[in-house]
């Protein structure tokens, strides 16, 4: 292939990293997907099904895949790692190490995208609600796999499910004064899901307020809880405790200002959404910025530029739904190739 | 309710029974309730209410029956339908105090205020007899029952003067026609 075409360094093979190598590979520019998992799709290929659609994850990442392969300016590097990157001439000098065979090699990039996607904050900071103590209080994601499992076949049907939002998100005293965004739709989702599987089990979630801000996104939280009957408790749980063997849920029904109680199988915490803990060190040796949190921070007035040819889309930006991922995907091509053009 | 503070209430079912009553009887869905308090904010007699409107209705989720029906705000909801007309979500919250009344009524729950219950008998004898209410005919007659002639003089006299009260009784054109219904309708609830 020419070397004279430009080449981009996308890190992260999510939704936003997929859209935007593949964006940059359809518009005629080199791209180098690096992805530190075996598969691509990132968090999106560990979900059963998305808001506000109902929609199978896996149809989505195979069709990216699919395209991905298809495009022969795309070069696709998955259980590889970046690790060690700077600045040399007029673009990036990049150590990539396989994980497998622990070979390393270096390639040069006309500029970088970061799409390294977000993580779930360690709920075990909170000692009352006992993640890490009680087998069946588990978060979010992990939440997911259990409910791929149930789809194949359930050994045993949940009586009651009990869903925390805001666990760690709207917590100052913990460090995460921000609202994740993205909990209240994808409990909802959970929640809805677990009514399909089962419609005789109890079906709680409890919140401060469901924040439904997008098209579609407030008719599908009252179609869960009118029509698959999810029961919603205003109140942020107190306290889960064990009870003959399953667990206790101690909260106020804020909306009387009477303190309530729940029995479940199952709690799932809906935690706080954080940048992967190696981001920051990953911005700083590309030169990009970031927040207190360790969040990629956009240069001001622009939407995906973090510095001089870096670009970002995604979760390492903030907290994002899959729609929002592919769209900054998209948006951060755009930039690298209108960057390109110019230069 | 108030009580009970300190004991949790346990939420067994993820609705009520009388949640479930009310949707079968009358076909109102409170799962719709999107507990934005517009009902109670702009109630007309929100301000005496012990629990107002978005707690009624959030009472009927928690299936606390007898909170509901020892209730003050049963009682002296005017039935305006504010609650109603303002609901996001069409909720006919009169209805369901309508419904709660008529329950209290059967289950001969009394009212927490005085002459409440005989406020309403002299209302509907009322109504029975002339086909219409009356404000000053329906006073006079509750002022002799209750002793308290009194009582609200000073409102009556400013509501009069402000053209509110008419001395003279109202009448429909054929209250025979209503009292053979009313009787029809007697009979009927007998059989």
């Amino acid at each position: 292939m020419d070397d004279r075409v430009k080449k981009v360094l996308v890190i992260g093979g999510g939704p936003a990293g997929m859209e935007a190598a593949l964006k940059i590979g359809q518009a005629g520019f080199r791209a180098v997907l690096v992805e530190r998992e075996p598969d691509l799709g990132g968090t999106l290929r560990k979900l059963v099904s998305s808001f506000p659609r109902w929609e199978n994850p896996a149809d989505l990442v195979g069709v990216k895949v699919q395209m991905l392969e298809g495009n022969r300016n795309i070069e696709r590097l998955t259980s590889t790692a970046v690790l060690t990157a700077e600045r040399f001439e007029r673009g990036f000098r990049v150590t990539l190490k396989h994980l497998n065979n622990g070979g390393s090699r270096e390639i040069r990039a006309d500029a970088v995208i970061l799409a390294t996607g977000f993580d779930l904050m360690d709920a075990s900071v909170y000692g009352e609600y006992g993640y890490g103590i009680y087998p069946n209080v588990i978060n979010s994601l992990e939440f997911e796999d259990r409910l791929r499992g149930w789809k194949e076949g359930a050994e045993s049907i949940p009586k009651g499910i009990a869903f925390f939002k805001c666990v760690g998100s709207r917590d100052r005293s913990k460090g995460f004064p921000y609202c994740s965004k993205i909990c209240c739709m994808y409990t909802a989702k959970q929640a809805g899901l677990v009514k399909d599987l089962f419609p005789g089990a109890k079906v709680y979630v409890f919140y401060m307020d469901y924040r439904a801000a997008g098209k579609g996104y407030e008719e599908f939280v009252r179609d869960v809880i009118e029509k698959k009957h999810v029961r919603y408790v205003r109140g942020r749980p107190a306290k889960v405790l064990p009870e003959k063997g399953r667990l206790l849920v101690r909260a106020e029904d804020t909306l009387m200002g009477i303190p309530v109680e729940v029995v479940v199988d199952t709690v799932v915490l809906a935690s706080a959404v954080v940048p992967r803990a190696d981001t920051r060190a990953l911005a700083k040796m590309l030169g990009a910025l970031t927040d207190e949190y360790g969040f990629i921070e956009p240069l001001p007035y622009t939407a995906v530029r973090s510095g001089e040819r870096v670009f970002f889309a995604g979760g390492c930006g903030f907290a994002c739904e899959t729609q929002g991922a592919l769209q900054q995907g998209a948006a951060a091509a755009a930039e690298v190739i209108a960057f390109f053009n110019k230069s | 309710m108030d009580t009970e503070i300190y004991t949790p209430l346990r939420l067994d079912e993820i609705d009520s029974a009388l949640q479930r009553e009310l949707k079968e009887k009358i076909d109102i869905d409170i799962e719709t309730c999107l507990e934005c308090g517009k009902c109670s904010g702009g109630c007309s007699n929100g301000h005496i209410f012990d629990y107002t409107p978005r707690k009624i209705v959030q009472l009927v989720k928690l299936g606390d029956e007898e909170t509901l029906a020892g209730m003050d705000a049963l009682w002296i909801c005017l039935s305006c339908q504010l609650c109603l007309d303002r609901c996001p979500s069409g909720i006919d919250i009169p209805r369901i105090l309508d419904y709660l009344r008529e329950k209290a009524v059967t289950r001969g729950v009394k009212a927490s205020r005085p002459d409440v219950h005989l406020f309403m008998e002299l209302m509907l004898e009322e109504a029975r007899d002339k086909g219409r209410v009356s404000e000053v005919p329906l006073m006079i007659r509750f002022k002799r029952k209750t002793g308290q002639y009194l009582k609200d003089a000073g409102l009556g006299f400013k509501m009069f003067l402000k053209g509110k009260l008419s001395p003279f009784p109202s009448r429909m054109q054929k209250p025979e026609g209503l009292k053979k219904l009313l009787s029809e309708r007697k009979s009927e609830k007998k059989d």
